[in-house]
């Protein structure tokens, strides 16, 4: 997209409040939802995905990314000691999502192999309050004259309007909870600049939440009694964007009236540094081998982020 | 060692040899004036061979770090067969076997686990689900665990909360197996399946999903898996020498080599602990015997080449996780069983299970054993074992492997009594089948035993 997260909001009718929302926050600084010697887990996490994972020296970004995104599941999923209702979630590799929505007269839609998906059997609660909801009537959603919002989107002939969220009908775990975009690309020109993943999380959030606004509540536009929520989140084996998107209202068509809210915590670095080989300058060590700059607070998003819901 | 080494070299060549060497050489007199006689390290001799092949040794030993030890110890590239785990060959177990010294014991070894199932009492509706609604988990409802039958209403009893109840809620985890075949196989839209490529349709993503969501409901029993590491699709290599044979054709045509073997393996899933898991018997018991093979391992057939001779568990010497607790392998699309009942060779089924979890975990116990320093030369003070499961996503074996020596090479075997052992299940169904959302004849056993394998752990834990 070539506005970013500004198109992307003007798409999906949506407005941006920056930083995470006062319950994520919440369960970040509550002590009690620490893993004991998380710091240690998460440290142990990014070596073994940077430097110990394979017999190279240095491993590649298209291995090190997922490997230290499952390490930290598998750290987050450890808390299901604490909260047993953890172990009713469900992470969906490979999934396809299709949502439709008309837009000022554009018929827009996302589809296909996005991310990572983790559903849960029950949603999020909603986590802006009723007031903050109305206060988004009067915003005005920024438009970028003379450039149209469509201009760098793909043009397709569209047969069927299809919206589907990916699962059939009695799936028990049928609350899309977060998605889970990785950028592995070797090289730079292959991966998304965090601008465009941050946009890219948003439409992809907003899909999943259409698609199961369309299937709880039918296809008719209308503001939803019960918003839903959909967290986000990706990374490109460094540098993490949270987000948290909440649907509330599936009538898109015109601009004004109740809009869509997203929170985003953009540029969240997890490390500096991970030096494989010592750095050497005149047969001296300059830098030895490790990881620099670690910062525990990223982790922190990400654990709360998870246990986001069931908390 | 180089001088009484050098000195009884000395003594052999000139005089008989007498049955007992004294070990305890005496020290030799603090004033010689003369350096040590000892063969020549760069004649064309075969005392001189012997003497560049103590140094070799001596290098190793005395290498100032793991890494450094692994790197000598595969320093020579020669040819040699590479050993594949899952293969379609005929009666490779026995060969495999053989190639390790492992002995063969059928069944698993009896556990003073102290896990009782809670079997009665609570039957579990097989995840019949009311469609369209979000049913909640129903371990309560007495029902039989046919699909369809029943009101799945009853609420969770505050009894099943994980805590500290000594037993295994076996509804529960059933469930939560349940729901990972499912989604996988039923509830997700895929698309059909590439050609040749159904095990990484279905069977790959399910077993993830219920190892990971095992592993994550049972770590409050289990402290080990706390700290333990999951790796997705890792890679596993050893190295090592076993038997001799005189080389064929080419430039060192006539000369007596060590057969050297390589395993590359990459495991579906494996978990890495910190600590290791007890033994399961002392080091030095025989539980049986060796099978002996008589012909080439090129009969087999396996074949030679010349590449990196890799040790690696998984994770580099680094890792605070370098011990193995328990690997998965998913038997590719090749190796499927409708192929051998096709090929008339039903009875290589289970031939094929038990060669994939010897020649694994023999491959990853040894490297673990390297890892902590030891080689042929230098064998294992105490065993090394691990734990594997091998499927297809329907049939599920169970193996347990110890490692009791690593000197397999031809001096080093001579005088030593020691064995490997592996104990090992055939394969069983977890399910029946799947249809209409829901699993049809699944089978708590085999789940047991996953869940008993997940929990073993040292015993101060």
């Amino acid at each position: 997209l070539f506005q970013g997260v500004r198109q992307a909001q003007w798409l999906t009718k949506t407005k941006l409040v920056e930083g995470l929302p006062p319950s994520v926050l919440g369960i970040v600084d509550n002590p009690a939802h620490q893993l004991e010697d998380h710091e240690e887990g998460v440290k142990r996490a990014i070596s073994h995905a940077r430097f110990w994972e394979t017999t190279e020296v240095a491993p590649r970004r298209e291995h090190y990314c997922p490997v230290l995104f499952e390490d930290l599941i598998h750290l987050c999923r450890l808390m299901s000691v604490k909260y047993p209702s953890l172990t009713k979630r469900m992470l969906a590799r490979n999934y396809k999502i299709s949502a439709t929505w008309e837009r000022e007269s554009i018929l827009l839609q996302v589809r296909g192999l996005n991310g990572i998906l983790m559903n849960s059997l029950a949603p999020i609660p909603p986590v802006a309050s009723k007031e903050e909801i109305l206060a988004t009537e009067e915003h005005v959603l920024e438009t970028f004259h003379p450039i149209s919002p469509t201009i760098d989107l793909q043009e397709v002939n569209v047969y069927k309007e299809l919206n589907d969220t990916g699962f059939r009908d009695g799936y028990p775990y049928s609350h899309p909870h977060t998605l889970f975009f990785l950028e592995s690309a070797n090289i730079r020109p292959n991966r998304f600049r965090p601008e465009q993943l941050r946009a890219k999380m948003l439409m992809f959030a907003f899909g999943n939440a259409l698609a199961k606004a369309k299937v709880l509540y039918g296809n008719d536009p209308k503001v939803l009694e019960q918003p839903i929520v959909v967290q986000s989140v990706g990374t490109d084996g460094q540098l993490f964007q949270f987000m948290v998107f909440q649907l509330n209202t599936t009538d898109l068509v015109s601009s004004d009236g109740i809009k869509n809210l997203v929170w985003i915590d953009s540029d969240q670095n997890l490390y500096e540094k991970a030096q494989c080989v010592p750095e050497v300058k005149k047969r001296v060590v300059t830098k030895p081998a490790g990881i620099y700059g670690f910062q525990p607070d990223t982790f922190k998003k990400f654990l709360a982020l998870y246990l986001h819901g069931t908390v | 060692m180089a001088a009484p080494a050098g000195r009884r070299r000395l003594l052999w060549r000139g005089r008989c040899w007498f049955s007992q060497t004294e070990s305890a050489a005496p020290l030799q007199p603090p004033d010689s004036l003369y350096p040590p006689i000892v063969a020549s390290a760069t004649a064309k001799s075969k005392a001189a061979k012997r003497r560049r092949l103590e140094l070799f040794h001596q290098r190793v030993h005395g290498a100032a770090s793991i890494e450094e030890k692994l790197r000598l110890y595969g320093q020579l590239q020669r040819p040699k067969y590479m050993v594949y785990p899952q293969t379609f060959a005929l009666n490779a177990d026995r060969w495999y076997q053989s190639f390790t010294k492992t002995v063969f014991v059928p069944g698993l070894p009896p556990r003073a686990a102290s896990v009782a199932a809670k079997a009665p009492g609570v039957e579990a509706p097989e995840a019949a689900r009311t469609p369209g609604g979000a049913a909640g988990v129903t371990p309560e409802a007495a029902k039989a665990p046919e699909a369809g039958t029943a009101a799945p209403g009853a609420a969770k009893t505050p009894g099943l909360a994980a805590g500290a109840v000594p037993y295994l809620d076996m509804g529960e985890l059933r469930s939560l197996a349940c729901d990972a075949l499912l989604q996988e196989s039923f509830y997700q839209h895929k698309k059909r399946p590439f050609l040749y490529r159904e095990q990484d349709h279905t069977p790959g993503p399910f077993l993830t999903q219920l190892v990971s969501t095992l592993a994550a409901c049972l770590c409050g029993r289990n402290p080990l898996l706390a700290a333990s590491s999951l790796d997705l699709k890792p890679e596993v290599n050893y190295y090592w020498h076993h038997g001799e044979e005189v080389v064929v054709h080419g430039h060192r045509k006539g000369r007596v080599d060590p057969v050297r073997f390589q395993i590359d393996d990459k495991p579906h899933l494996q978990l890495r602990v910190p600590k290791q898991l007890p033994e399961i018997v002392p080091l030095e018991s025989d539980l049986g015997d060796v099978p002996v093979i008589s012909d080439k391992p090129s009969k087999l057939p396996l074949f030679k080449k010349q590449y990196e001779n890799k040790v690696f568990i998984g994770s580099k010497v680094a890792d605070p996780c370098c011990y193995g607790h328990t690997q998965f392998h998913l038997i590719p699309d090749k190796l499927k069983r409708e192929r051998f009942v096709r090929a008339n060779l039903e009875d290589q089924i289970e031939v094929l299970y038990r060669a994939n979890g010897i020649a694994s975990l023999f491959a990853w116990t040894a490297a673990q054993a390297m890892y902590q320093g030891f080689w042929n030369e230098a064998d294992v003070t105490r065993p090394f074992v691990s734990q594997a499961v091998v499927t297809d996503g329907k049939y599920f074996a169970f193996f347990c492997y110890q490692l009791n020596t690593l000197a397999l090479t031809v001096e080093t075997i001579q005088n030593n009594p020691r064995k490997n052992i592996c104990w090992g299940t055939k394969s069983k169904p977890l399910y029946d089948v799947v249809e209409d959302g829901s699993v049809k004849g699944f089978n708590d056993e085999v789940l047991l035993q996953l869940v008993r394998f997940l929990l073993n752990r040292p015993k101060e834990l």
